[in-house]
């Protein structure tokens, strides 16, 4: 090693990373020209074409790139927590002030062109997690750093949702990813996804059976955790025969004045209290995270349903449905999908061939430059294609993965596992949702759908990973 | 965490994530390699289907002249998007098109729904009105060729048949005709649907999701041109069809004159007639629906299709089977006294000479005398009983086309109705004998005979005992003959040494001593027997059946009014015109044929 390189910024620089970048970014950028070349134009080069403007933003987001890999790892330490406050002051602003696009409030406007804050809160959050949770003393399953991440994760999220964007806000839910890595006890991520899941069909349950499966996978979560299986038992049988005994006590005083569902949840409440007890007595902390999971569920249960109709918007609630079965209408609410469903379907084994996709040439595909932009390779690549594609982004998260494992620091691991996270889940809802695996959300798929904003965002994104890794490798390759 | 768990977790990690791909993968593949519904959406999607409509083939009578023409005619198209934002002169389209403000009003909001898709305004537009469309500029407005038919002599409605648009139920027993499609609906339309219409093709195009075309598909390698339909020649004379339509006008009935050398179907007059010209065209369904609502029923082919009792012509029948199974020699004489009596059953007759002879019988119609020659049929001592004796009759009956299809090329040919023994064990509780059924031996009871299987019977007795098959059609275009059965000899089960007496008494009928000697045209031997059919409904009908000249006839006819009195009073001239005109081309007796053109007759039985 010669004193010399070590100055170049691409020393320790990932290269396999960077390619696959590449890579990605190209067949993005084909796919848009596929989705909005027009043989009719007069002239092909005109900037005034989607694809055009891509290539200026391809540009500039290299540019960015360079500007990043420029920067000295410290910043991206030290700037975290600033960052992170001015991505909650822009959302803020943008909830004030923004843009309002297909219903979310989530967009700055400078004339033509327009940027979402999300987009940048994302990579500001995953900065100000790899911060907290790299602090010295940290544990994951004490409650209160427990409770910290789940402040620096829950307070953007909120704010997108008010935005109305709940799609983009979602993707934060998918730094679970990262806790998990981190250590949290995985009897603890289980309820929470499961949790999840019965948020999302809440509305299709009765809320005996929503309570009753909350009380179940609570006590079991938290008996994986802890053991002791015979006294969890015993409480559960307790709380149902209390429960039966409440409600037929109930029916002799005064007939119809508590049905099974209250008196269990009355008992429920009650039992909540000798459980604190239990807890306290017993020192076992992670009681009191399942406790609290507990309450906040059925504090949030009962709003679900009040969140679906009143906060969630028609179109939205509609694409719920659509994507559970409730509803069957391809011409009207389902007809993104069902079109989208049709142009890959249609791509074969080989793909019609470039510029050859008939769905996408002739506009069936709504969004087929953006949020579909998967359809034009499914459609013109095929299978082929598509598996191609898919395995770039595949490679590239566990690359990212991998990076992350090599880290000396923790900071620079938990960064990249954040990375890997958001652009897995990008991925999975993107390219679920065009073939029907996911209800329709309005992410972008990374580096290939079309907008500046989105392109530079995930760029800084992944080259502040790049970065960091790269002054683990100088300071690997410098320590020989 | 130790750092062995943490191994454990990025493992489990990278099991999820390449989870998730294999699921998407998983998926990928389902919609793509397996589930094929995609790939036709996706046609049904972008292709767009023009169809080429092929002209359909046209008919000629037997002289070379049109009997159906295909003439032009335009659909009328709009695009929306491409009309003149700035308004355009309505009412002038409205006139040149021929439509009301209304109809051009409701379908530009129709337009409206798919702005870039062309869209149907008026049908049947006229050369005529398209090239005065053409002069104006109306955007966004254009033509479509189609055809229509044209029936240059208005002749033969029902026997030409009609053209409609095909039903619902035709989709789905012939999957080769698509919605909006024409097709032969009746008569030669419909026998002959496969030869007429031709082969449509097809343009293959691309649109977007507008519906706006943007282009051939595949450089047109799917397209294909429409193959027109086959020209027909009839075996119809076109005027000697318009003088029998023309004679049968305010008569109700059918006339049918077949060329007994050949089976071909001369003349085929089933009254009353309609236009056929009446059902094209934008008014085709108001005038449609006025002939189904009209009382004499003009869309009812009576010619192939009504059952009418034969009358006295059945008696040459009868004569026949009497004499092959050698119940009756042509010499045997009866004596007829002014009718038949047994016990105290009586079958009327006229006066006339008594005793008489078959030829005379023939000629001068005694009812007595075949009543003698169906009873010897009937209980014959060759067989057991009456009633086999009746089977072995009705045997000989079916031989002459009679109660069964002739199989003729119409397609909706009746069968008529030749009673068998089954009906009379039902009729009379199985006690029944040659008396019960003796109105059979002139034709009346339960028989019922279609007009086309009497001219059958004409030009049966015509060729002395053999029949080609009826039919309309003589040469189809591409083709170097018509179906094999229609060059085929079907005889009757009556020897044709057994014919020469009939002949002689229908000769003799005509010429001499009979009682249709007004059908006499010198120098032609036409052979003739008139039929008076009881009706117990109304006067009697009246039929005649004939053939000219006795030796190597030309044509053989028969013609059937409804109530129309005696067979000489109606039947007869008419029958007796129209041979006169087939054989000289011209018609010498104008007082006669004024006389039958103005014959109305009264129908309260219709016109109630």
């Amino acid at each position: 090693m010669t004193a010399n390189r070590h100055n170049t910024i691409f020393d320790g620089v990932d290269f396999g990373t960077v390619l696959l970048y590449v890579l990605i970014v190209i067949a993005g950028w084909l796919s848009i020209t596929s989705a909005s070349y027009d043989d009719t134009a007069a002239d092909i080069f005109s900037f005034s074409h989607f694809y055009m403007k891509q290539l200026v933003w391809i540009g500039a987001a290299w540019v960015v790139a360079v500007v990043v890999l420029l920067l000295d790892v410290r910043y991206y330490h030290m700037l975290a927590y600033p960052a992170y406050f001015l991505g909650l002051a822009m959302l803020l602003a943008a909830l004030a002030f923004g843009h309002e696009v297909n219903g979310a409030k989530a967009w700055f406007e400078f004339g033509s062109f327009r940027v979402q804050p999300v987009e940048f809160a994302k990579i500001a959050t995953a900065l100000a997690l790899a911060r907290v949770m790299s602090n010295y003393n940290f544990s994951i399953n004490r409650p209160g750093d427990l409770f910290k991440v789940g402040l620096v994760i829950c307070t953007p999220l909120l704010i997108i949702i008010l935005q109305n964007d709940t799609g983009s806000g979602i993707v934060l839910a998918s730094f679970l990813f990262v806790l998990y890595r981190e250590g949290l006890n995985k009897w603890l991520c289980i309820p929470v996804l499961f949790i999840a899941a019965l948020f999302i069909f809440s509305f299709l349950l009765s809320p005996m059976t929503l309570l009753v499966s909350l009380i179940l996978v609570c006590t079991l979560s938290e008996a994986m955790m802890n053991g002791r299986w015979r006294s969890r038992v015993i409480y559960l049988a307790v709380l149902s025969l209390a429960s039966i005994l409440l409600c037929i006590v109930a029916q002799l005083i005064a007939p119809g004045s508590l049905d099974l569902y209250h008196s269990l949840l009355i008992v429920t409440l009650v039992s909540l209290l000798f459980v604190a007890a239990y807890a306290f007595r017993t020192h076992l902390t992670n009681i009191f995270i399942t406790l609290g999971l507990f309450v906040g569920s059925l504090v949030f249960l009962p709003t679900t349903d009040y969140i679906f109709n009143s906060i969630l918007k028609e179109h939205q609630q509609n694409r719920i449905l659509s994507f559970l079965g409730v509803i069957n209408d391809p011409q009207g609410i389902d007809y993104n999908v069902n079109q989208s469903k049709i142009a890959i379907g249609s791509g074969g084994f080989w793909g019609k061939g470039f510029l050859q996709g008939t769905q996408i040439k002739y506009g069936f595909v709504p969004e087929r430059h953006t949020d579909f932009i998967f359809c034009t390779v499914g459609e013109e690549w095929g299978f082929v294609g598509a598996t191609v594609v898919l395995t770039l982004l595949c490679l590239l998260i566990l690359r990212l993965m991998r990076m992350g494992e090599r880290q000396e620091e923790p900071f620079g691991r938990i960064y990249c596992y954040s990375v890997a996270s958001i652009l897995l889940f990008h991925v999975l809802v993107n390219v679920g949702m065009a073939i029907g695996l996911m209800p329709v959300m309005g992410i972008p798929l990374p580096f290939m759908s079309y907008g500046g904003s989105s392109l530079i965002a995930f760029t800084i994104l992944l080259f502040i990973a790049v970065r960091l890794d790269a002054s683990t490798r100088q300071f690997t390759l410098n320590k020989f | 965490m130790n750092r062995s768990e943490g191994f454990v977790r990025m493992r489990t990690l990278q099991a999820v994530v390449l989870l998730i791909f294999a699921m998407i993968l998983g998926r990928l593949a389902y919609i793509q390699l397996i589930d094929t519904r995609y790939v036709e959406m996706a046609r049904g999607n972008v292709l767009r289907f023009e169809v080429q409509y092929p002209p359909r083939g046209e008919v000629y009578d037997r002289n070379g002249e049109y009997l159906v023409q295909s003439r032009e005619c335009y659909d009328l198209m709009v695009i929306y998007h491409d009309m003149d934002r700035g308004g355009f002169d309505t009412a002038r389209l409205c006139a040149i098109a021929g439509i009301s403000r209304q109809k051009l009003d409701r379908e530009l909001a129709n337009a409206r729904a798919y702005p870039r898709a062309p869209r149907l305004v008026a049908n049947y537009v006229s050369k005529e009105e398209k090239l005065r469309f053409d002069e104006c500029n109306f955007r966004g407005f254009y033509t479509v060729s189609r055809t229509v038919r044209h029936y240059p002599r208005q002749v033969g409605g029902n026997l030409l048949g009609y053209v409609g648009e095909v039903t619902q139920d035709m989709l789905k027993r012939y999957t080769s005709y698509k919605a909006g499609d024409y097709v032969g609906i009746s008569g030669v339309e419909s026998a002959y649907e496969p030869e007429l219409r031709g082969k449509k093709g097809v343009k293959v195009l691309e649109r977007d999701t507008h519906g706006a075309i943007k282009g051939s598909y595949m450089n047109g390698y799917y397209d294909s041109l429409p193959v027109p339909g086959s020209t027909l020649v009839s075996t119809i004379d076109a005027r000697l069809q318009l003088l029998g339509e023309e004679l049968m006008r305010g008569k109700v009935g059918a006339a049918v004159a077949i060329e007994p050398s050949t089976g071909e179907i001369l003349m085929m007059v089933s009254s009353p007639t309609y236009d056929p010209d009446e059902l094209v065209g934008r008014e085709r369904g108001n005038h449609y629906m006025q002939m189904l609502y009209n009382k004499r029923q003009p869309l009812f082919n009576r010619a192939v299709k009504a059952k009418y009792p034969p009358g006295s012509t059945f008696k040459l029948v009868q004569g026949l089977i009497g004499m092959q199974e050698g119940v009756l020699r042509p010499s045997d004489r009866h004596v007829c006294n002014m009718g038949y009596q047994a016990g105290r059953l009586k079958m009327k007759c006229h006066a006339h000479a008594s005793p008489l002879d078959l030829r005379y019988a023939v000629s001068t119609s005694c009812n007595a005398y075949f009543c003698y020659v169906f009873r010897d049929i009937l209980e014959n001592p060759k067989y057991e009983s009456v009633k086999e004796g009746f089977d072995v009759w009705r045997e000989y009956v079916e031989s002459f086309g009679f109660g069964r299809k002739l199989g003729s090329d119409f397609l909706d040919e009746g069968n008529g109705y030749v009673p068998d023994r089954a009906y009379y064990d039902k009729q009379y509780r199985k006690s029944w004998n040659a008396l019960t059924v003796l109105s059979l031996s002139i034709g009346q009871d339960a028989l019922g005979c279609t007009p086309l299987q009497l001219a059958n019977l004409a030009a049966i007795v015509a060729n002395r005992g053999y029949y080609y098959i009826p039919h309309i059609v003589k040469r189809i275009e591409g083709r170097d003959s018509i179906d094999a059965r229609f060059y085929e000899r079907h005889y009757t089960k009556v020897d044709p040494k057994h014919f020469e007496p009939i002949v002689e008494g229908m000769w003799r009928s005509v010429n001499v001593d009979g009682t249709s000697r007004m059908a006499r045209l010198d120098g032609w031997d036409v052979c003739g027997k008139t039929g008076t059919a009881q009706n117990p409904r109304g006067r009697d009908h009246s039929t005649f059946l004939s053939f000219a000249p006795k030796d190597n006839p030309k044509i053989a006819i028969s013609v059937y009014v409804e109530n129309g009195g005696f067979g000489a009073t109606s039947a007869l001239p008419i029958a007796s015109l129209l041979e006169e005109y087939y054989l000289t081309d011209t018609i010498r007796r104008p007082a006669l044929l004024e006389y039958v053109k103005n014959m109305q007759i009264y129908y309260p039985a219709y016109d109630r």
